[in-house]
């Protein structure tokens, strides 16, 4: 009889902790289900192609390529996905309760890499940090400005108080100097270790860094979300594009940013790698200087963007990896009318567009550019092969990159028409329709008109997203009529990878997110 | 005594060369452009934004304040912060400095294992086809341009052979090919005058004498006629050096050699300025040092020199 019990209870437990067992693994299998067939571990090099920061602080930051390697290591309250969708980060909800107060709930049971646990003390410190003299050498104050202060309501809760409403702060928030920041951590070790020892809620952290060369990154297996299937990520530092690609093809690194266009054919001709085109937001177009002659015409900038065949160009030039634009802005930028057409090529109209302003053949006209940028020059030649065809006589002016954007074109020195190449991370048209549009902005010292200012200031004025995109189309359709540029083109990035590499996904906005990447 | 005094004179002119070099760097660098806009064009770079970096990075304040700000800082070793990383200019010298030294170095240890023997041979044969082979060398190694060596160079020996990394500093097998590239061009031009240099000693009396008495022809070639024509290859090689450390930017941007040259490039394009200063006045005085060894370095091997 008491064999019989103790067998009776020892099945009993057995099958108790089976149940229990099994209640556990599906809690975490739900928590970070494994398709079949990933295998976790392994090493991924990527090959960067810009230098090395320097500087892994994310108050000290300008540059968009520390973001390819800090997105995976910091976090912010919001988090925008490869696909650009704005989802829950380290806040989990959050509501306006008037158009200048932002409410925060947080995201419970997060833990820094080092153990520290991250709650509504770390948003304020972090906040405070950025805006405050910590904050006040590095470039990434000024995007956050419109935060007035953040205030702790209980450990997961925080409310930011903002001096006017700011449209764009909850992508704002999810990158960049918003990112949340360890304050125990910092306050023991001090700003410059951080700087070269950064520690966020990311799924890797970094485990080495050598300066000039590459970082690394570990797995950090207490992620909220579940740990990464990469056990190390190094990104190697490798600005030569000649170079970068003869890494990828010794084994050297598995991916390769920024692969040149000449190149593009030959890997992809080849089965050991895989090529990704990202949609970036950069665009490029040709500024015009509307207090020169004879731009200072509205029919003669519309007659030079009827005489540009951009297709052609973006065939020719850049082999098809870029598309024509409407506004200067890209196809994902928030603020675009996918509806707005690009203005037609059509040289006999552009021809009847000067005789009717007077214009006459062989009028000269200088258009400047980045001399450094070797691909934009062959789009200016381009160019001016167009305009030359209708009966203007170009002058072609290569400057030296910084002397171009922050002396010449401020100074109106960059000619009647001018490269400009911009590209904003926030992807909503606010930023560039501001510097660009507004009166006596830096980049805009010419352009000036009341209806457009009128419209700029009406959509940064409310949180409301449908009002402001009709707001946008109604200055998308405006800036078309009134022709401040010729708008060119929105480029592509192109990424290669060893084909043993899946689940990649080229970041169109150079923010490489590696948390389900793995290596076959 | 009289080289005591020769080394303390020579260090107070490399302190006025300094001196004059800082007001001429200071004032230049910033003739080229404001980087505070450089700073914030991918980000927003307003009006107001502009303004309110400016003043935080003390640039809004007259030239003169800057500059003696600047000076009262770096006589105690602060060179300032690098505006585009926001980390001690000394920082990011020391911790890259090493990188270029060590690629320098090498392309001048190549250089001379290879210029010194084959410069020898040719001027020990002249007129032979060695002599005529060596020549050509020569000038076939002074025409490259080093980027588009480099780049060959990894083509055939990273890409096509497998047998050198083409990027990075890990290891021996790294510095190979971005020393070898700097290496044979310094080469061409060291091959050449190692050959006048041993043409011009050989017909000496010394030589002839040395000759005479039956000494061995190897003990002849190295204590008789290298020793003295050592000192004018020594001199350029001072020279190159110095102008090497300087030099090497394309070749780090090449293989991806975390050097100074690297870093330098980047300072002058954005505009950094006290990170382009910085460098420079490192530079400065690491070029006074090595002119100084230089000279020091007659008196080993010419016993007969004296300073004044």
């Amino acid at each position: 009889m008491a064999r019989s019990w103790s067998r009776l209870l020892g099945a009993a437990t057995s099958a108790s902790l089976l149940v229990a067992g099994l209640a556990v693994g599906s809690v975490a299998q739900a928590a970070h289900h494994r398709p079949a067939g990933v295998k976790t571990g392994g090493t991924l090099v990527i090959g960067e192609s810009s230098a090395d920061v320097g500087n892994w602080d994310p108050v000290a930051t300008y540059e968009i390529p520390w973001a390819t390697v800090m997105n995976n290591v910091f976090e912010g309250l919001t988090f925008r996905n490869p696909q650009l969708q704005l989802q829950p980060g380290l806040a989990t909800s959050w509501k306006y309760l008037n158009p200048t107060t932002l409410q925060f709930q947080l995201r419970k049971g997060v833990t820094f890499q080092d153990g520290e646990p991250f709650n509504a003390t770390a948003v304020q410190y972090t906040f405070n940090r950025l805006l405050g003299p910590a904050g006040a050498k590095g470039p990434e104050q000024g995007n956050y400005t419109s935060i007035k202060s953040v205030q702790v309501v209980n450990p997961y809760e925080v409310i930011f108080h903002l001096r006017a409403p700011d449209p764009s702060l909850l992508t704002k928030l999810s990158g960049y100097g918003a990112v949340i920041v360890p304050p125990q951590y910092i306050q023991k070790h001090g700003a410059a270790y951080f700087a070269d020892h950064p520690i966020g809620t990311g799924p890797f952290m970094v485990t080495k860094y050598v300066r000039g060369s590459e970082i690394v990154l570990t797995r950090y297996p207490h992620y909220w979300r579940g740990p990464a299937y990469l056990q190390t990520v190094i990104y190697k530092f490798l600005p030569e594009d000649s170079t970068r690609l003869a890494d990828l093809q010794t084994g050297a690194i598995n991916v390769m940013q920024a692969v040149p266009i000449p190149d593009v054919p030959l890997l992809k001709s080849n089965p050991a790698y895989t090529t990704y085109v990202a949609v970036t937001p950069t665009v490029y177009e040709f500024g015009f200087d509307v207090t020169q002659p004879p731009v200072n015409n509205v029919l003669v900038r519309r007659a030079i963007n009827m005489a540009i065949n951009v297709p052609a160009i973006i065939k020719a030039v850049l082999k098809g990896y870029a598309k024509p634009i409407s506004s200067y802005q890209g196809p994902l930028s928030f603020g675009n009318d996918p509806n707005l057409k690009p203005i037609p090529y059509d040289p006999a109209k552009a021809k009847a567009l000067l005789k009717q302003a007077g214009v006459k053949a062989g009028t000269p006209i200088t258009i400047g550019y980045d001399g450094t940028d070797t691909t934009f020059q062959e789009v200016a030649q381009a160019a001016a092969s167009y305009l030359d065809a209708v009966g203007f006589k170009v002058t072609l002016m290569p400057v030296e990159q910084n002397t171009f954007y922050n002396q010449d074109i401020p100074d109106q020195k960059a000619g009647q028409m001018f490269e400009f190449g911009w590209g904003g991370w926030t992807l909503d048209f606010d930023n560039t329709a501001y510097l660009l549009y507004m009166p006596k902005q830096f980049y805009n010292p010419s352009f000036s008109n009341p209806e457009v200012s009128k419209l700029i200031l009406a959509e940064r004025s409310t949180n409301n997203v449908a009002a402001r995109r009709q707001d946008f189309y109604k200055l998308d359709t405006l800036l078309q009529q009134l022709e401040p540029g010729v708008n060119l083109y929105d480029t592509e990035e192109i990424w290669a990878t060893s084909s043993n590499v899946q689940n990649f996904v080229a970041p169109p906005d150079d923010r490489l997110w590696l948390w389900h990447t793995w290596v076959k | 005594m009289r080289i005591v005094a020769y080394v303390v004179r020579r260090i107070l002119q490399g302190a006025l060369v300094m001196l004059v070099l800082s007001i001429v760097v200071f004032v230049t660098i910033r003739l080229t452009g404001n980087p505070v806009a450089g700073l914030l064009q991918g980000l927003s770079p307003t009006k107001q934004a502009i303004a309110h970096l400016e003043h935080a990075l003390g640039l809004d304040r007259p030239l003169y304040v800057q500059y003696a700000a600047y000076m009262w800082q770096a006589v105690r070793g602060n060179l300032g912060q690098s505006y585009s990383m926001q980390v001690p200019v000394t920082t990011l010298i020391w911790s890259r400095f090493p990188a270029t030294l060590e690629l320098a170095l090498a392309a001048i240890v190549e250089s001379i294992l290879i210029a010194v023997p084959l410069g020898t041979y040719a001027a020990l044969h002249r007129g032979s086809t060695g002599d005529l082979a060596v020549r050509g060398a020569s000038l076939i190694g002074i025409s490259f341009p080093n980027f588009w060596l480099g780049i060959m160079l990894v083509l055939v020996f990273s890409v096509t052979w497998r047998i050198f990394p083409a990027s990075g500093d890990a290891g021996l097998l790294s510095l190979v090919l971005p020393a070898t590239t700097l290496g044979l061009i310094l080469a061409g031009v060291e091959m050449r005058l190692v050959r006048a240099s041993v043409l011009e000693v050989v017909p000496q009396d010394y030589v002839r004498t040395a000759r005479a008495k039956g000494s061995p022809p190897a003990r002849v070639l190295t204590t008789h006629i290298l020793r003295n024509a050592l000192l004018s290859i020594v001199t350029f090689t001072g020279l190159q050096f110095a102008g090497l450390l300087g030099g090497v930017v394309i070749i780090e941007d090449i293989f991806a050699w975390p050097g100074l040259g690297q870093i330098g490039l980047t300072a002058v394009e954005q505009r950094d300025y006290p990170l382009v200063q910085g460098i420079v006045l490192f530079f400065a005085a690491l070029l006074v040092l090595v002119n100084l060894l230089t000279d020091l370095s007659y008196l080993l091997i010419d016993p007969r020199i004296r300073f004044e």
